[in-house]
């Protein structure tokens, strides 16, 4: 007998209302996410439950309240494995084993049959670039080597879901490159990725979709310009460099949304606070075609992931 | 220079079916006697294992071959005269006559060999999982739990028949080659089966242990403490507590190996009274030991494996 997976169009990944609970410890606090194909950052701050969510959501646990689906289908059904593939944080092997032998071991678990181990072991090694590295044992590996290797196990059975925890860390800048590649390109295929990453400059070059985790709760779902705009309280900062500034200045103050604005120091720039981007973009794009400025640069300082994260959480944003 | 079959390994969608998540059991059988078989260090205790199944295997020819052949001729030792019956007097303890006692001996013997090894091995195989947080690994594939146990179960007790049913089983065969074969193998088809049973419940009872004291204590050195206090301080109470303070037989009770070995000759339907078995506990209670021991061994891994997240 054979398992196929039914095809379904249940959302990809659903929380629901989930809460866990580590014995007097509140992980998870009724956190409810819906997640279909392309790419999701997951951020927040050390024991804001990011580990928790990714485990729900692998069905390694089960939510002390609420319900986790992938497809449809509870995630902790064993059959529900064959739409997730889960790349972990730490990279705990077999150290006696070659990377190829342990990929190859990933297969069987995952039901290959013995005439396609082979094969799909050797395209996944393939897709990561460790061909030519698989036979050395696991414990001469380097960091990065590791990471190449548990993401070519999550990648065997071709998932619909990855989800992948720090999948760049201890990648270096052109290994990085080709696993930015290689995410986009199973995005592309329709695959939904939940990346969980400290790496924010990272996370940012990859997606703009973010869920924001602090405290057990989901802070934030959407993408950073989103979150952004809805930081009401904090108001957004854009640098415009133009020849004239103090012609800008002096219709500023008439754009809906604008509260403030500052010379730069050196003098051929404004710096401008405003409330509600959507309104102020527009408003300021009608004053400079109106008024005939010229802008020669415009850039906002603080909707970097980094800055957003700092507004949403607190201090600077690191995670 | 490119080779033509490249392309077709290159990553792409998967299109075909998956096996059922028994095969995966298998696949995690077959990996843990890999890397039973990889160990150096075990080949030492494999070559001692090779040595007591030769020892009986050319012993029980011998014997058989004079009992049969030249029990009432004698030999000069020195200048005393000796009859060669005499000279495999020592080796009557073993009983090597392909009586159900030989097979039970082998077994008792072969099994410290498999205590060892396992008591060094249980690390490597599952406590590692554990401790360094593997489990994810293997969960995250569309297995479910009990078939990780079972995969485990399944590869620790294929080496336990390996070392202990396989042998037996060549001895039997042996045996009956010494004796008249056809009524030999015909009379003594129970004992066959005794055999087998005898290597069920070793893998059985072996195995759960094994994986349960992995879980619990994880590293190699706890591992051998455990087991050496299951299996040496177990029977060391046991003895003096029956031959030494005079107690009940049943304190023997509490050495497990002697409740195995029990129970083994109660399936090889071995006399009890032909091998100084009468100071021990009747096969039935040893059996309720054992029972109750393997409960609470899947009750703990139940327990353990569930709390999963606890541990990673």
């Amino acid at each position: 007998m054979s398992t196929a997976v039914p095809p379904s169009t249940a959302p990809l990944l659903l929380l629901e209302q989930v809460s866990k609970w580590y014995g007097p410890v509140l992980s998870l606090n009724q956190v409810t996410l819906e997640l279909n194909a392309g790419i999701t950052g997951l951020v927040g701050p050390n024991g804001s439950g990011k580990s928790t969510l990714i485990k729900l959501a692998t069905g390694l646990i089960a939510p002390s309240l609420g319900r986790v689906t992938v497809r449809g289908r509870d995630a902790s059904d064993w059959r529900t494995r064959h739409s997730i593939g889960y790349c972990p944080d730490h990279d705990a092997f077999y150290e006696d084993m070659s990377g190829r032998e342990f990929v190859r071991a990933m297969a069987k678990l995952n039901g290959f049959a013995p005439r396609d181990v082979t094969d799909r072991s050797e395209a996944v090694l393939d897709r990561v670039g460790m061909v030519e590295r698989a036979d050395r044992k696991l414990r001469g590996y380097s960091k990065g080597m590791r990471q190449r290797i548990k993401l070519a196990q999550a990648l065997l059975h071709d998932p619909e879901l990855l989800i992948l925890d720090e999948p760049l860390s201890g990648i270096d800048p052109l290994g990085r490159q080709e696993m930015l590649e290689l995410f986009h390109e199973l995005a592309g295929q329709g695959k939904c990725l939940l990346i969980s990453s400290h790496e924010l400059e990272e996370l940012e070059k990859l997606t703009s979709h973010v869920a924001i985790l602090s405290r057990g709760r989901i802070a934030a779902v959407g993408t950073l310009q989103q979150i952004r705009g809805l930081l009401d309280d904090y108001p957004m900062t854009v640098r415009v460099a133009l020849d004239d500034p103090k012609e800008l200045a002096k219709h500023l103050l008439g754009i809906d949304g604008v509260i403030g604005f500052d010379f730069d120091d050196t003098g051929r720039g404004l710096i401008i606070r405003a409330r509600s981007p959507e309104r102020f973009f527009a408003g300021f794009q009608t004053l400079i075609l109106d008024k005939g400025i010229e802008v020669r640069e415009m850039e906002p300082l603080d909707d970097s992931a980094h800055a957003i994260l700092g507004y949403l959480l607190g201090g600077s944003g690191k995670t | 220079m490119t080779n033509p079959t490249d392309p077709l390994l290159r990553y792409r969608p998967w299109k075909g079916e998956l096996n059922p998540p028994v095969y995966a059991s298998l696949a995690m059988a077959r990996s843990s006697l890999r890397l039973l078989f990889r160990r150096k260090v075990f080949w030492a205790l494999y070559a001692l294992a090779l040595m007591i199944f030769f020892f009986f295997f050319y012993a029980q020819y011998l014997v058989v071959w004079i009992q049969q052949q030249a029990a009432s001729q004698t030999v000069s030792v020195g200048a005393v005269p000796v009859r060669l019956s005499e000279l495999t007097k020592f080796l009557d303890k073993l009983n090597l006559n392909g009586s159900p006692h030989t097979f039970g001996n082998f077994i008792w013997f072969e099994g410290h060999i498999v205590m060892i090894v396992l008591a060094f091995a249980g690390a490597v195989l599952v406590g590692n999982d554990f401790h360094h947080g593997s489990l994810p690994f293997y969960l995250s594939k569309p297995i479910g739990r009990r078939h990780y146990v079972l995969g485990k179960l399944l590869g620790i007790g294929a080496f336990i028949n390996l070392m202990t049913t396989i042998p037996a089983l060549a001895l039997f065969l042996q045996a009956g080659l010494l004796y008249e074969w056809k009524s030999y193998y015909v009379d003594n088809f129970p004992v066959l089966l005794g055999i087998l049973a005898y290597g069920l419940l070793l893998t059985v009872v072996l195995s759960l242990l094994m994986v349960a004291t992995s879980v619990w204590v994880r590293r190699t050195v706890p591992l051998i403490m455990i087991w050496s206090g299951v299996f040496i301080l177990g029977r060391t109470v046991a003895n003096f507590l029956v031959e030494v303070q005079n107690f009940s037989p049943l304190w023997r009770l509490v050495d497990l190996w002697n409740d195995l070995y029990l129970i083994g000759l109660w399936f090889l339907q071995a006399d009890f009274g032909s091998n100084n078995l009468g100071s021990n506990p009747e096969p039935w209670q040893a059996a309720i030991v054992v029972t109750v021991l393997c409960l609470a061994c899947l009750l703990y891994l139940r327990k353990r494996i569930q709390a999963v997240e606890i541990v990673s």
